[in-house]
């Protein structure tokens, strides 16, 4: 039983993506096989050299680094949103897998979720 | 008419009352599931879903009180209602022990909601036959 969550909202300005990454981790922590699909503006998670010191908040790459130690299967990235973001290969943090969230991606699973 | 099997559903409610119609929403589902012969194992309340359960809520006398409807609901039909305890501490929900916890003035947790941690969101998932989410659609 595998679980994909998605996050469509941007590291800042929102609270749902951390929540939505809290159910990941959760998940993760009880053995569930979780994945995360970012998409839409969520893609800025994934950006490298986030500094977020600026709005006192602090950079969600620290949250999202502990995915692999939780054991998050895998993290995903929507190609057509990062083009839109103008994230590539180089401005991406590591470990992204980028595809296209279509509704084949969805197979692979049998549970999705937003967190709002 | 071909007889329908039973399903059990976890319900996560992320809508807040009043900003959403989601645990509006929720509710009806709800209403109707169980009146079809079907169960609720459980409602999730997570982000900001989690005012629902709040016991301040005051609504003019004209509109429906849905934490008071979605109370009764639980309590009718013995379906456990839990808040999400991060959710539920950032926003200023909290029960009795949280208050003590974090020295905080007051509680404001609605009976019978209870306040728990994701792993019952993943316990529901894993157990109900299906889990849907009621979210603000905004």
């Amino acid at each position: 039983m595998s679980t994909l969550i998605m996050i469509d909202q941007p590291p800042y300005g929102a609270w749902t993506g951390r929540e939505a990454l809290d159910m990941a981790f959760s998940l993760a922590a009880f053995d569930q096989p979780a994945s995360l699909l970012f998409t839409g503006a969520g893609v800025n998670w994934l950006r490298q050299a986030q500094e977020a010191g600026g709005i006192g908040q602090k950079s969600v790459e620290k949250n999202l680094s502990a995915a692999p130690i939780f054991g998050i299967e895998a993290i995903l990235a929507d190609r057509s949103a990062c083009n839109t973001y103008g994230l590539d290969e180089n401005s991406l943090i590591e470990g992204v897998t980028l595809v296209d969230a279509d509704a084949v991606l969805l197979t692979n699973y049998d549970h999705t979720a937003f967190a709002g | 008419m071909a007889e329908t099997a039973s399903v059990t559903f976890t319900l996560v409610i992320t809508g807040a009352p009043y900003s959403s119609q989601a645990p509006q929403t929720a509710l009806g589902f709800a209403q109707a599931a169980v009146d079809a012969g079907h169960r609720i194992d459980r409602v999730f309340l997570y982000g900001d879903g989690v005012h629902l359960a709040s016991a301040l809520c005051a609504p003019p006398s004209d509109e429906t009180n849905w934490s008071e409807a979605w109370s009764q609901f639980l309590a009718d039909h013995s379906v456990p209602g839990v808040a999400c305890i991060a959710s539920a501490l950032r926003r200023g929900l909290v029960n009795e022990t949280e208050q003590k916890r974090y020295e905080l003035p007051a509680a404001n947790l609605r009976a019978p909601f209870e306040i728990a941690g994701l792993g019952e969101w993943v316990e529901g998932r894993i157990k109900s036959t299906r889990t849907l989410y009621f979210h603000a659609g905004d």
